[in-house]
């Protein structure tokens, strides 16, 4: 460790400022803090409330999002498996069936390690294609702004890869997290300055460019040529009946869908992490699921004979689809989210509503969790500033009495 | 004050005057060339689902391709053809005319059109008198919008020579694809009634695996259940249904 | 002012999209084809210009109490012309562009440069300013049609450059570029590229 200190100081002084390296001092600046805590120190008094820092929420974050990562690799894995096996594949052609054969793992659904492995060996490319191409355009605006490099960026970079169906093509990840980092978050100023959630903005405009790959039946499962439709795919069709997973199945998350929304248990597990720490809110999370299920409720009982979606219980919403998830890790981002209390109840309420609206009411969409969030984004500060005018005038008038 | 006010009016006036006389000018001299815009594009549309033409076509070629083409009104609850005028008669208007159109039961309407006119327009493609192609213009709802097209067909009348889509509002990417050549391609050849003549012809999820299914769209199921919706309302007893029986009897050429 | 200034200041300096924010519903309506959009901008540009030339003609005659209606008169009659000759010799066009040439009336623009210049000055600088204006609202959209059928259907004023998945190519269309919203995105790139050339046009906080 002190060689790494050693060098990262004999090399300071090519980034310094009058440095020739001057330019590339946010990239010194990211490995050093990354592995050391930063030398400069605030002088003078300083007001601290909470020793927590932008790092600390970000690795917070990154713990909750554990169980739902493993769970990505594995029911990546078990998915493909199992359209593998009642196809009866054995084996398969391409790198991914090389290294499969390499590591003498079969094709097996009921081996957890083949699931895991080959699941990993979906979700990983993902992962680094997201993570070196908005890295990429982290550093191209932290050096032409002359800013440090924010963490920011990592959290995104984990998520995005959850919310992405399998069989995603990487070069649509890489234009993908492009458009999300770039139109998302830096024109508006970068880390914290965003009013969309970045991986949100990153998947809608995937969802929109390219819908072939994002959506419909063939994509959930990384088998070529396997359709298999969504539970909500299936349930916007035909009903719930249709629905060909239990919802035991469901909760643990063992259907298709994106990578990593599909197990509700592993998003609650993160909810906890969350809302423990103080990190997540647990207001946006209580009235999203209150305001969804007592809609869903609703329209179960108007019912209607031409929309089967009406007849899907609140039960089946919540487990369904990417409304834990979404809940869990997108609504309460805290920089695109309401940041008052009272503001936090209102903005949960309407992302809550609006998922049921677009799953039910709307024929193109069986999803609605990615678009409820994005628009009650755009209105996060619009309710901040009510409340906060409405907290205002309340004590003007109590001083005046 | 009350020179302001008449000089006001008297602007006013000769503003109206002017403009209107301009706009009416314009409007009247240039009607003829816009009616004949107007009807050499519902020819375009028409040939190119037939495959006659390109879509870039000129309008010489246009023409000269539309010789071939025997225009037809239908009667479409007896089959037989009528008299009138083939040339100015607007289907369009006609569906919402309550003298010429019928309203569409629920039960049957399966490319929920709600009301079609009683009497629709029909071509015959021939060639030395022989005819060659049907043409048979037909719309339904997709998932946005209704979809106008042509459906082509062998003089068989069961099996389908190709299909048009050429006006729509369906999502890019997805419904839109009903535009798609290689798509549009898969229609030739497919059996679209079956040996009793009725449609059979439907749009299925995901490929393709008889020669009476259309491979789906992807991502687009309400827009392919709408294409499917369509060709079974149209071709079927209460859409050209008879017509194409005189048709097969010979009694129409 | 010089009439070489009136004419080029609304394409950078004064752009009426992009520094003024005008007109965006028809750059967002009819950009999905560079055709359209060329045939849009010659529309707009001559509008705007005639519009401009007829008012300032008559702006001393016009008594100010009636001069929004007489100005909305002027322009409803020139557009409704253009209108019928679009339809009358580009119908293709005129028919992919729908309703959007009748909506040349509501355009900001035009209204906007009658009531801001033409009732100020003379017929001939009005003209020019029209034009200029014209242009301005021209380059914009051009810049913006260009990407959306190019990223949109792999295109360029229909002739195929990048060779698209569905003819056999290897570019996978873009479904984004042909909705309205893409249209946004690339006038905030203009305006993104353009105040960080002109740094005065940012506006302060």
């Amino acid at each position: 460790m002190k060689a790494l200190r050693g060098f990262l100081d004999s090399q300071h002084h090519h980034f310094a400022k009058g440095g020739k390296l001057e330019k590339f001092y946010p990239m010194y600046e990211m490995i050093d803090t990354f592995a050391y805590t930063p030398g400069e120190v605030s002088r003078g008094s300083v007001h601290v409330r909470d020793g927590i820092d932008l790092k600390r929420t970000m690795v917070t974050v990154a713990m909750a999002l554990t169980f739902c990562l493993l769970m990505a690799c594995y029911n990546t894995g078990l998915q493909a498996n199992t359209a593998l096996a009642a196809q009866g594949l054995t084996s398969l052609d391409g790198w991914r069936g090389s290294i499969m054969a390499a590591l003498g793992l079969g094709f097996d659904p009921s081996n957890c390690v083949s699931n895991f492995v080959y699941g990993l060996l979906f979700f990983a490319p993902v992962f680094l294609v997201t993570n070196i191409t908005g890295g990429f355009w982290e550093v191209v605006f932290a050096t032409t702004r002359k800013h440090e490099i924010n963490e920011g960026f990592l959290v995104t970079g984990l998520l995005f890869p959850l919310i992405l169906p399998p069989s995603i093509p990487l070069w649509q990840v890489a234009v993908g997290i492009s458009f999300g980092v770039v139109f998302g978050k830096e024109v508006f100023g970068g880390t914290g300055k965003n009013f969309l959630n970045p991986a949100l903005t990153a998947r809608a405009f995937l969802f929109f460019a390219y819908p072939g790959e994002i959506s419909g039946d063939a994509v959930w499962t990384a088998v070529d040529g396997f359709t298999g439709a969504t539970a909500l795919g299936q349930a916007a069709i035909a009903g719930p009946a249709a629905i060909t997973v239990s919802w035991m199945d469901a909760f643990l998350g063992f259907m298709p869908g994106s990578m990593g929304e599909t197990s509700t248990l592993a998003c609650l597990i993160g909810a906890l992490v969350l809302v423990v720490s103080g990190i997540g809110s647990w207001r946006i999370m209580l009235s999203m699921t209150i305001s969804g299920m007592l809609f869903a409720l609703l329209l179960n009982t108007i019912g209607s004979t031409t929309n089967p979606m009406f007849a899907l219980t609140p039960a089946w919403h919540f487990v369904l689809g990417g409304f834990a998830f979404g809940m869990v890790f997108m609504a309460t981002d805290p920089v695109s989210g309401s940041m008052t209390f009272k503001g936090q109840f209102i903005y949960g309420t309407l992302i809550g509503f609006m998922v049921i609206l677009v799953r039910v009411i709307n024929p193109a969409f069986p999803e609605g969790v990615m678009l409820a969030i994005l628009f009650s984004n755009c209105f996060a500060p619009l309710i901040d500033w009510f409340v906060v005018n409405g907290d205002i005038k309340r004590r003007a008038a109590r001083i005046k009495a | 004050m009350k020179s302001e006010t008449g000089k006001t009016l008297l602007v006013a006036l000769i503003l109206c005057i002017v403009c209107s006389v301009l706009v009416s000018g314009a409007a009247v001299s240039l009607r003829p060339m816009q009616q004949v815009n107007i009807k050499l594009d519902v020819k375009k549309n028409l040939l190119v689902a037939a495959g006659l033409i390109k879509s870039t076509a000129k309008r010489e070629e246009i023409e000269a391709a539309y010789k071939n083409v025997k225009p037809l009104l239908v009667d479409l609850a007896s089959g037989e053809v009528v008299e009138g005028d083939v040339e100015n008669y607007n289907q369009k208007k006609a569906a919402k005319d309550p003298k010429q159109n019928i309203m569409i039961e629920r039960s049957i309407d399966k490319g929920s059109i709600k009301m079609r006119a009683k009497i629709a327009k029909a071509y015959l493609i021939q060639e030395d008198g022989v005819t060659t192609m049907l043409v048979l213009p037909v719309h339904g709802k997709g998932l946005w919008s209704t979809m106008y097209g042509f459906l082509v067909l062998e003089p068989s009348t069961t099996i389908v020579k190709g299909i048009g889509y050429y006006a729509h509002g369906e999502t890019p990417g997805l419904g839109g694809e009903i535009d798609n050549p290689s798509w549009k391609a898969t229609w030739a050849g497919k059996k679209l009634l079956n040996d009793s003549f009725e449609p059979v012809l439907k749009v299925v999820k995901g490929t393709a695996k008889t020669d009476t299914e259309i491979d789906g769209l992807s991502g687009a199921t309400l827009t392919s259940n709408g294409v499917s919706g369509t060709i079974q309302y149209w071709l079927g007893k209460d859409g050209f249904g008879p017509f194409l029986a005189k048709f097969r009897e010979g009694g129409i050429q | 002012m010089s009439l070489k200034k009136v004419l080029f200041a609304p394409i950078t300096e004064n752009n009426p999209i992009a520094l003024q924010i005008l007109g965006i519903c028809s750059a967002l309506a009819v950009t999905t084809k560079l055709e359209t959009a060329f045939v849009m901008c010659i529309a707009v540009t001559l509008v705007t210009a005639f519009s401009n030339f007829f008012v300032s003609l008559i702006r001393n005659h016009v008594p100010s109490s009636i001069r929004i209606i007489v100005m909305m008169t002027v322009i409803a009659s020139l557009v409704i012309v253009t209108d019928q000759l679009l339809k009358a010799f580009v119908y293709d066009i005129a028919k992919s562009m729908s309703v959007y040439v009748g909506l040349i009336i509501t355009n900001c623009i035009v209204m906007g440069r009658a009531e801001a210049y033409a009732m100020k000055n003379g017929p001939i600088t009005s003209f020019i300013d029209g034009l200029g204006n014209g242009l301005g609202y021209s380059i914009v959209l051009i810049f913006v049609a260009f990407f959306r059928e190019l990223f949109g259907s792999g295109k360029l004023l229909g002739f195929e450059v990048l060779p698209t998945v569905g003819n056999g190519g290897f570019y996978q269309t873009n479904g984004m570029a042909l909705l309205a919203p893409s249209a946004f995105f690339l006038i905030g790139i203009f305006i993104w590229g353009l105040r960080t050339w002109k740094v005065d046009q940012v506006e302060k906080e």
